[in-house]
């Protein structure tokens, strides 16, 4: 049991759990905390995966930016905004759920055959780009490649979504201003 | 010679045609008139019968005792093989009758035209009379056995007009359906013996069955069969064509005609057991009881037994003879105590009339046609007398405001001082009656008294009671007609020790009233029938029937008899006048077993309606039970069966068939409401479909592919 | 040896968790934290696969591009969230069914 198979297994233990957390409770603000520690967890999945920059990339945007984006957006929204969203309606477990479960726990099924029957370890690409080298060392400066890349294969989709960015923003922005009068 | 007969006799056949119709002419006019009192339709019927009176009189001369029986026929209508004629018969019967009718039925309406004079319905009266008479004379003059039937029954409707004429009152309405009824039960016995004798001679002609073919005479029984001794009537039926059609049949039916015959003659002319329907028929207005209850129409029954005599046997006659005795001596006893004054002569025409069918039972056939004659006029006389009295009874009842009934004769008396014609006529028509010498009257009745005490000579004593009885009916007779002259006519009027300081003003009638009565009191004495006033041998009227020819010579009977009767009669009116008159109490005892049954009449209606009347109601309430209950509750069950039936299927549509519908209902509903959440509107459900049907397609993938 | 495998069993489960949130929540703001879980997971697949191509680097370029593609998508989702809470007075989505036949 070498190290990364311990921080791995941990790391995938506390984001699937915190994840069911998240899914299972009814609190709102519990569940947006606990997708708090989802996204810490995922970004250390991400470092396992030797690209460090990503789990940085998430941490900062993910968590810092749209998750406080979220908290703030209810918790300025007023008390009685507030008191809805916090209500529980229904007890725990209820019976109307049992279908979703049901459609969840057959798209797994159904996923994880595929997964297994893709058999995606023995991919014939990637047994090129092992043997070619091609893959990411553990000690590799991946900054330096995610620059390089972003301005020159990647300029067209860099350009367009700070377009889309832009876009998007002044969109929310306008949807959200306050009616005046009418 | 011969056409110039014929053409004689087609003019004797149109006068006695007209004689007939004439009436019935009169009873069309009045029927139809508009007016209910007009007064014309009296004289109207009046000349009718006038006019009708002198055809009869010289169809009489032309036929009687001329040896030339008169007999004219048309075909009347074929059926099958059989012809039926209808046509005319004028032999002396026939004319005698038709004289007989004419002369009685002209007192009388002239009598009716001042009698009726006050009555709402006057011209009505008028055109029944004429019908009545146009019957009559019908029945007399009708050569074959249909027709006679026909006008038989019609004389029955007549009586049974008459008898209600004044139908507002339920006594006469009750006794004209009992006239009608009784009558009824003579008409089928006079069907049957028709039908009987059509079957064995296939004829109905009198002639030919009676006269002078003697059909019927030289018929025989022989081996218990009644046989025809000729196959057919002449060109009616070809016997070789027929078979099947034999020329006897069983004797029994010649009994069963005969009693049929008997039936009729009884229930037409009074006779036990159908006497009792006369006298209730005193209902009707007086003067129809003089003409058809005392008279003509009762006649008919004695005129069917001088028709249809040489059908009877040796056994027949002497049932005939005993029937008639019988009655002749009840009806007598029953006269001594009413006190009716028109019941007391209807009973004394029931026991005349027996007297008339005895004497056809033994064999005096023309002495019982004189008798009917004789009888005629002076029955019709007394109750024309009867009439006026009554009359004049009312007036003081009106005048008077009295509560009596003006004709029980016990109210009655002195009314000698006060009508003295009526008083006349009257005591005429009772001596008549009585049969004292020089009346009409001794001479019919003698002759039957003679000839029962020789038709009884030479037989059992058991045939010698017959004689007897009529001779104690004779005394009887006397004695009750006695009575009545002395309780109507002399003493002091009884009313006035009843009710003292009455007034009255009676007296007698005009000359519509007189003349009649004396027309009829001439007639009832005996210059009009024999030239010689003590011996019935020389009266013509006998010299035209048959009659037996011992007569002339005699036996002992012929001097005592009259002598004898003529004497104790006397005895009696005189023992009637000292005890009705000068004592004021009766001899005999008012109560008792023989004056109840005197008083009573023997019972007979009470026993009647016991055993046929009450049975009868009893009998058609229990049908009519029957058919209300069962017949109907039949029919109810089954409709309660039909509703119930319908209640079933209702259930049956409304749970069954109808819940299936429902049921169907439910299910397209369920699959609705089913449905229909997929179309909620409901974000997270449109999602969850379609992820589901992804789902499924991805399983369906890897399973199955 | 942590292979492939994993990585995409882990991507599974937490898309599938993400996938059961949107399905079932009656709160559009845990609808939105559904749709970021199954943007994880399609991030965590990507990266994962991105380790055997260094030269190119397409999946990690395309995890950045993911990750603003997100941003910008709560951004407008939760605008949206806010106008439908100004007009309904609530946010869920069960009893928002004006677009119903």
């Amino acid at each position: 049991m070498t190290l990364v198979q311990v921080l791995f297994y941990l790391m995938s233990f506390i984001a699937l759990g915190s994840a069911l957390f998240v899914a299972a409770t009814k609190n709102l603000v519990r569940s947006i905390f606990m997708f708090f520690i989802t996204l810490f967890a995922l970004a250390g999945l991400y470092v396992l995966v030797l690209a460090d920059f990503v789990a940085i990339t998430q941490v900062v945007i993910y968590v810092g930016g749209i998750l406080v984006l979220i908290l703030f957006a209810f918790m300025l929204s007023g008390k009685e905004t507030l008191n809805i969203i916090a209500e529980q309606r229904k007890p725990f477990i209820s019976l109307s759920k049992v279908p979703a479960i049901l459609l969840a726990c057959l798209f797994l099924i159904v996923l994880i055959n595929v997964i297994f029957k893709a058999d995606v370890d023995h991919l014939g690409w990637i047994k090129n780009s092992i043997a070619l080298k091609n893959g990411i060392a553990p000690d590799a400066a991946m900054t330096e490649n995610i620059g390089i890349n972003l301005m020159t294969r990647y300029l067209l989709p860099f350009e367009a979504i700070s377009i889309l960015l832009i876009v998007a923003l002044v969109g929310a922005a306008h949807l959200s201003r306050k009616e005046s009068g009418a | 010679m011969e056409d110039f007969l014929h053409d004689i006799d087609t003019l004797t056949v149109h006068f006695a045609l007209a004689a007939v119709l004439l009436p019935l002419l009169a009873f069309l006019i009045n029927i139809f008139s508009p007016d209910k009192k007009n007064k014309t339709s009296g004289w109207i019927s009046t000349i009718a019968i006038l006019l009708s009176c002198f055809l009869s009189i010289s169809v009489f001369a032309k036929v009687w005792n001329t040896d030339h029986t008169v007999h004219q026929k048309l075909l009347w209508f074929t059926i099958g093989e059989t012809k039926l004629y209808a046509g005319v018969l004028l032999n002396n019967l026939s004319v005698l009758m038709l004289l007989l009718v004419n002369l009685i039925a002209l007192p009388v309406h002239i009598y009716s035209i001042a009698y009726m004079k006050n009555d709402e319905y006057y011209s009505r009266y008028f055109a029944y009379l004429s019908f009545f008479c146009f019957s009559m004379l019908a029945l007399v003059v009708v050569d074959n056995l249909v027709l006679f039937y026909i006008f038989w029954e019609l004389v029955g409707f007549s009586s049974y007009l008459l008898i209600g004429f004044w139908f507002t009152r339920d006594k006469a309405t009750q006794a004209n359906k009992k006239a009608f009824i009784m009558n009824r039960i003579g008409d089928m016995g006079l069907l049957i013996a028709i039908v009987i004798i059509f079957t064995l001679f296939r004829t109905t002609d009198i002639d030919t069955l009676f006269g002078s073919k003697e059909y019927i005479k030289q018929s025989f029984i022989e081996n218990g069969y009644w046989q025809n001794r000729f196959l057919g009537p002449d060109q009616i039926w070809d016997p070789s064509q027929f078979e099947e059609i034999s020329n006897k049949i069983p004797a029994i039916w010649q009994y069963i005609a005969c009693g049929g015959i008997f039936l009729a003659v009884a229930a037409k002319s009074a006779q036990f057991p159908l006497h009792t329907w006369l006298p209730d028929a005193m209902e009707g207005p007086t003067s129809v009881s003089a003409l058809i209850h005392a008279a003509t129409m009762v006649a008919a029954g004695v005129f069917l037994l001088g028709r249809v005599y040489p059908m009877f046997n040796g056994t027949e006659l002497t049932v005939l003879a005993i029937i008639g005795c019988f009655t002749a001596f009840m009806a007598a006893t029953i006269a001594l105590t009413q006190n009716d004054l028109k019941r007391i002569l209807a009973y004394s025409t029931i026991s005349q009339l027996g007297y008339m069918v005895m004497a056809m039972g033994i064999g005096a056939y023309a002495s019982s046609l004189f008798h009917l004659v004789t009888h005629a006029f002076f029955k019709c006389l007394l109750f024309l007398v009867a009439g006026i009295v009554i009359h004049q009874m009312a007036h003081i009842k009106e005048d008077n405001g009295l509560d009596i009934d003006p004709q029980n004769i016990q109210f009655m008396g002195g009314l000698r001082k006060k009508m003295p014609f009526t008083f006349i006529v009257a005591v005429i028509g009772g001596v008549a009656l009585i049969g004292l010498p020089l009346t009409s009257g001794y001479l019919s009745k003698d002759s039957i008294l003679i000839q029962a005490f020789e038709w009884s000579d030479g037989r059992s004593w058991g045939y010698k009671l017959i004689p007897l009885l009529a001779l104690l009916t004779t005394w009887l007779t006397t004695f009750y007609v006695a009575r009545l002259i002395v309780k109507v006519f002399f003493g002091d009027l009884r009313l006035k020790h009843l009710k003292p300081g009455i007034s009255l003003h009676i007296s007698d009638g005009g000359w519509l009233y007189k003349l009649p009565l004396a027309l009829l009191a001439i007639c009832c004495l005996f210059p009009l029938f024999s030239s010689n006033p003590v011996s019935y041998d020389h009266a013509w009227l006998i010299t035209g029937f048959p009659h037996n020819a011992g007569l002339e010579h005699g036996t002992d009977y012929h001097t005592f008899i009259p002598v004898g009767v003529n004497i104790l009669s006397i005895l009696v009116i005189y023992g009637a006048y000292a005890m009705y008159e000068r004592r004021k109490s009766n001899p005999f005892p008012q109560s008792g077993f023989f004056f109840g049954l005197s008083y009573n009449e023997w019972y007979f209606d009470k026993i009647y309606d016991q055993i046929i009347v009450k049975p009868l109601i009893t009998l058609s309430r229990y049908t009519f039970w029957f058919d209300r209950r069962i017949i109907d509750g039949f029919i109810g069950m089954l409709a309660m069966t039909g509703i119930f039936l319908s209640k079933v299927t209702a259930w049956c549509d409304r749970h069954i068939i109808d819940g299936f519908i429902k049921f169907l209902i439910m299910i397209v509903r369920a699959i609705g409401n089913f449905a229909r959440r997929f179309q909620g509107g409901k974000v997270q459900y449109y999602l969850f479909s379609m992820l589901a049907i992804v789902l499924a397609l991805f399983i369906f993938k890897t399973l199955f592919w | 040896m942590i292979s492939l495998t994993h990585f995409m069993v882990v991507s599974a489960v937490l898309f599938c968790i993400g996938l059961y949130m949107i399905v079932s929540k009656h709160n559009a703001i845990q609808i939105l934290i559904g749709i970021e879980l199954m943007l994880n997971a399609a991030i965590l697949n990507l990266v994962a696969f991105g380790k055997y191509d260094r030269s190119s680097n397409g999946g990690q370029m395309f995890v950045l591009f993911a990750i603003v593609l997100a941003a910008a998508t709560t951004a407008v989702a939760l605008a949206i969230i806010l106008n439908v809470y100004r007009r309904y007075k609530t946010i869920d989505p069960g009893t928002i069914d004006n677009l119903k036949d």
